[in-house]
């Protein structure tokens, strides 16, 4: 087969445009996250771009793979609808409660029932949990080289890879080869929209839904039995502080403001 | 959350991984051996060692040795710079599983962000994931806060079982150790050794560093910072003007960051951007979302300016002027002029 | 009875366009009003996206989709920028010119481009004479050395300065009856004598150009004849109410929309006497009136368009929603203009804009009188 088999994992997330409703239930001391619509991760597009630019240019197949329950089913197709030939979703109650090494684990297994694959993308992170370890502990689970925050990718027809991670005030570049899971970071690319031809041929793309079971993972390895990390006290942090109005024109205010400068000392 | 779990929970050392950047140490690697030491203290002192993973890095080790590091393992080798998950993972790995450390802090720049998990991963052991504080109980069990929802939902995570308990640490959360003349001991390991049997797969080919132009965010005493309320590029050019006569750095928020308006994602102020503590705080155009003022959170005066009397970062501000800021920054650039203008006249004491 | 329900399909369809409008529309739509520009850069990137063929069959490089996908379209563009929404109406007229009445020569030659984006479609009826009385159009198509040879002068016609290919009826004859015949070409910009006139300072739907075209003695061959000689008049007609209607009710409940949202928004928002306007029973009034106005049309729209899909003749139907939609929109304009107060007169809020794009719709692909005419005729048949 010419080409190469691309994974991209994908999650759907509740959408950062509703992040004022999140509330903590005062009873359970629980999130309550109703009402808040799915979106895809956004940085999870700039993957899926990434991808799909790689199947423009080799040719070969792109799977999206993602550990979300079955009712976001419908997100999953929208991703479909912007690119990729099919889905499979990962579901099962026992992945319930996964912190991100147990998460990495079910998406490993998931990844190695689609296998054999060459190059495996993800958004650099997810913008409810934001840890950036999904692409390294993938890697490390796959036992592949991994590498994150890739702002720039290239990838030659004989699996060599040449990618630019990005470091604080400037970048690296790291050479590589097939295969290989990358966490790529949303500068990396910009992502297409979705075109009527592409929600059309959405529809009879296959979305496959797999259990533990099914993917062979044992339930002690997942969840919050599986899972190293555990959740305490849930609280919302509050920043409050004096508040006090400052009247007048803005010459008075401004007056005012330099008044401050001078008291803290970071003005003549 | 108490010590519950598999396996008894004992206090063992506190690690900080230190790194090697641009020929110096990252920045918060010193903000993390200061919280490891004050965490050590207050649980009734243990040890603290810091891991320094790189190439001619001798001298560095000796500065965290004498800022307060009761012993730096020192692996030191051309292979190991610049940073890879592979050649540091495989290194750091190895020296946790020989020593045992209670807990390991890592900053959670770029490369801590991949050296982390990847350890976290070898080891089958918990890791909080830019956690903006952490607290070590008695008997040795890790608090690490970490932020979610954009700033607006606090959790506190343990891991109660799995030893070491890991953190990745967010830049600018906690303050680097006071000057003190403590000598620990660095200790040169064999890096030969600790690299041996591991296939290395990747290669750093190059590393470019630019510094940005202006003041750095981090360490200004003055921050001038935009929002969306700003509308547009040429607005904002009157915040750089302000910043100058002030010496002051200038940062964003998101919003304003996605709009273009600013020099890079470098200046900006957030939960996923930098965390500043200046002494004064000059906010403009900016509606206050718990994303940017988590950022903000240890400033020492917040000044905000905002047409919307109902803005939320009113809230979270010391002084609020309600205000179009193309009315009060050329106003208040007049006034600064002024007082340096007279600071320049009046006689110097004799 | 079924409630009216959009397919899962034309719902994601929906959110796709939607989000392609928010990024790429919305941010311009100010100013696209205030300097009256066609934006051919976001034409293409719609073509791209399938929005210019939408109902083209994909042998000839279309969506392959159908009037009610067109009909989601047009409100999704027309909520934020009603005027390129017309643009891109005016360009299907001409599209599906050529897809229902052309030969197999014709669509290979013409859809593919038309489709993409490439090139843009209009369709020029309205003359001088008056757009209503179709009949009394002035425009000739004379036979001369087995060619023809056009002359007359358009006006009011929508995509004139941006059109490189052009449908356009003149008169070729005198049916049995004595009566006028037309007949309608297929006329490219390129063609000698062929130009658009003035273009017009209109009050709305500014983000399309309208203006003249003026045919000098235009020599095209019989391969430019759309439909067969004589048949122009039944064509135009039958279009103006299967694609220009039905286009200009999407429009007209976009706007309806936008006034919606943007009044509910301000009413939440600010704050009067202590607590927001939302509070007060008047401003709720008007409120209601606004969403009951968009209910009916947004029904009335989507079951005209299926009726239409269907089969049926459906003219009353599409009349009666291109009427209400349109009118609807200038209702809802003025309520939400009302009730901003002063702000509703201030340009640096879009209501203004709707309010004036309202206002042009009335008069675009029949007016309301022809549209009451219309009802009142298979009505009272």
């Amino acid at each position: 087969m010419s080409g190469f088999h691309i994974v991209v994992l994908v999650k759907p997330v509740p959408d950062p445009g509703c992040y004022d409703r999140v509330e903590i239930d005062p009873a359970t001391g629980a999130l309550a996250r109703q009402g808040m619509p799915s979106v895809l991760n956004p940085s999870d597009r700039h993957a899926l771009e990434e991808a799909l630019s790689l199947q423009e240019r080799h040719g070969g197949r792109v799977t999206l793979v993602s550990m979300t329950p079955e009712s976001s089913a419908e997100t999953l197709r929208e991703a479909l609808a912007m690119g990729g030939d099919e889905a499979v979703i990962l579901s099962d109650r026992a992945f319930a409660g996964s912190d991100s090494l147990a998460t990495s684990r079910v998406l490993a297994a998931g990844i190695a029932k689609v296998a054999p694959f060459d190059l495996v993308l993800a958004g650099n992170e997810s913008a409810d949990g934001g840890t950036v370890h999904v692409p390294s502990q993938v890697g490390e689970l796959l036992g592949v080289a991994h590498l994150a925050n890739v702002v720039r990718l290239e990838v030659d027809a004989d699996g060599s890879v040449r990618a630019r991670t990005r470091i604080e005030n400037g970048y690296v570049e790291m050479e590589g080869a097939l295969p290989m899971v990358l966490g790529v970071r949303r500068e990396i690319n910009t992502p297409r929209y979705t075109s009527l031809m592409g929600v059309m041929a959405s529809q009879g793309k296959p979305i496959r839904v797999l259990g533990a079971e099914e993917i062979g993972i044992d339930g002690s390895r997942v969840g919050m039995d599986g899972s190293n990390m555990r959740p305490g006290k849930l609280s919302r942090p509050e920043y409050c502080r004096k508040g006090e109005r400052v009247k007048g024109d803005p010459e008075e205010a401004a007056a005012r403001i330099v008044g401050i400068l001078r008291a803290e000392g970071v003005l003549g | 959350m108490t010590g519950e779990g598999k396996a008894p929970v004992r206090r063992g050392a506190i690690w900080i991984v230190a790194e090697q950047a641009g020929g110096t140490l990252a920045p918060v690697s010193l903000e993390i051996l200061g919280q490891a030491l004050r965490m050590a203290r207050a649980a009734g002192g243990c040890e603290v060692a810091a891991v320094l993973i790189g190439k001619d890095a001798g001298g560095l080790a000796s500065v965290l040795a004498w800022l307060g590091a009761d012993k730096v393992f020192l692996v030191d080798d051309p292979r190991l710079l610049p940073f890879q998950n592979d050649t540091h993972g495989a290194v750091l790995t190895r020296l946790i599983v020989r020593e045992d450390p209670g807990v390991v802090l890592f900053g959670a720049s770029a490369c801590g962000e991949e050296l982390a998990p990847t350890v976290a991963a070898r080891l089958d052991t918990g890791l909080g994931a830019h956690c903006t504080n952490l607290d070590l109980s008695a008997d040795g069990l890790l608090m690490m806060g970490v932020l979610g929802f954009g700033g607006r939902v606090h959790t506190e995570m343990f891991c109660p079982a799995r030893r070491p308990q890991m953190a990745s640490v967010k830049p600018g959360m906690f303050q680097p150790p006071p000057r003190a003349d403590r000598k620990g001991i660095v200790v040169r390991e064999d890096a030969a050794a600790l690299l041996e049997g591991e296939t290395i797969r990747l290669r750093a080919v190059k590393v470019v560093r630019k510094e940005p132009e202006g003041v750095p965010l981090e360490g200004a005493d003055v921050v001038v910072a935009g929002g969306f309320g700003i509308g547009g590029k040429e607005p904002w050019a009157l915040l750089d003007d302000l910043a100058r006569e002030l010496s002051g750095a200038v940062g964003c928020t998101r919003p304003a960051l996605d709009e273009g308006w600013t020099s890079g994602d470098h200046a900006m102020i957030g939960t996923s951007g930098k965390t500043v503590r200046p002494k004064v705080y000059l906010g403009f155009g900016i509606s206050g979302s718990p994303h940017h003022t988590v950022g903000i959170k240890d400033a020492g005066v917040i000044v905000s300016v905002n047409s919307d009397p109902r803005a939320p970062m009113f809230e979270s501000s010391d002084y609020c002027v309600v205000s179009d800021f193309r009315k009060i920054v050329p106003a208040l650039i007049r006034e600064i002029r002024k007082v340096k203008g007279d600071s320049l006249r009046e006689p110097s004491p004799a | 009875m079924a409630e009216l329900k959009f397919t899962q399909q034309q719902e994601m369809l929906r959110k796709a366009v939607r989000e392609f409008v928010e990024k790429e529309v919305k941010p311009v739509a100010a100013r696209l009003d205030t300097e009256s520009r066609f934006p051919m850069d976001i034409f293409l990137k719609m073509g791209k996206l399938g929005f210019a063929g939408v109902f083209v069959p994909q042998q000839y490089g279309g969506a392959g989709l159908g009037m009610t996908e067109r009909a989601i379209i047009l409100e999704e563009l027309g909520r934020h920028a009603a005027g390129l929404a017309m643009a891109l109406m005016t360009h299907h007229l001409g599209v599906d010119a050529i897809l229902s009445y052309g030969t197999e020569e014709q669509k290979k030659k013409y859809l593919p481009d038309l489709a993409a984006g490439k090139k843009i479609s209009g369709l020029a009826v309205t003359e001088p004479t008056g757009g209503s009385d179709v009949a009394g159009q002035l425009s000739t198509a004379v036979r001369e050395d087995g060619r023809w040879v056009i002359n007359g002068r358009k006006c009011f016609i929508t995509n004139s300065s941006n059109a490189e290919v052009n449908v356009i009826t003149a008169r070729t004859g005198e049916d049995a009856k004595g009566r006028p015949a037309f007949s309608a070409f297929i006329v490219e910009n390129s063609v000698e004598g062929f130009s658009p006139g003035r273009e017009e300072d209109k009050v709305g739907l500014r983000g399309s150009s309208t203006g003249d075209l003026l045919m000098n003695g235009c020599n095209v061959g019989d391969a430019s004849l759309l439909g067969g000689e004589g048949n122009g008049m039944k064509m135009a007609l039958s279009l103006f109410t299967k694609i220009g209607r039905t286009g200009m009710a999407a429009i007209g409940l976009g706007i309806l929309r936008a006034c919606l949202e943007d009044g509910v928004k301000f009413a939440k928002d600010r704050v009067l006497y202590g607590k927001p306007l939302s509070k007060l029973q008047a401003i709720q009034f008007e409120i209601a009136q606004i969403r009951i106005d968009y209910e009916a049309a947004r029904l009335l729209t989507y079951n005209a368009v299926g009726l239409k899909e269907g089969g049926a003749g459906a003219d009353a139907e599409i009349a009666a929603a291109k009427y209400f939609a349109t009118e609807g929109a200038v209702r809802a304009a003025k309520r939400t203009m009302d009730l901003m107060g002063g702000y509703g007169v201030i340009n640096e809020y879009p209501v203004g804009r709707y309010m004036r794009d309202a206002l042009t719709t009335i008069s675009c692909g029949g007016t309301s009188h022809i549209m009451q005419i219309i009802v009142a005729g298979q009505t009272l048949n």
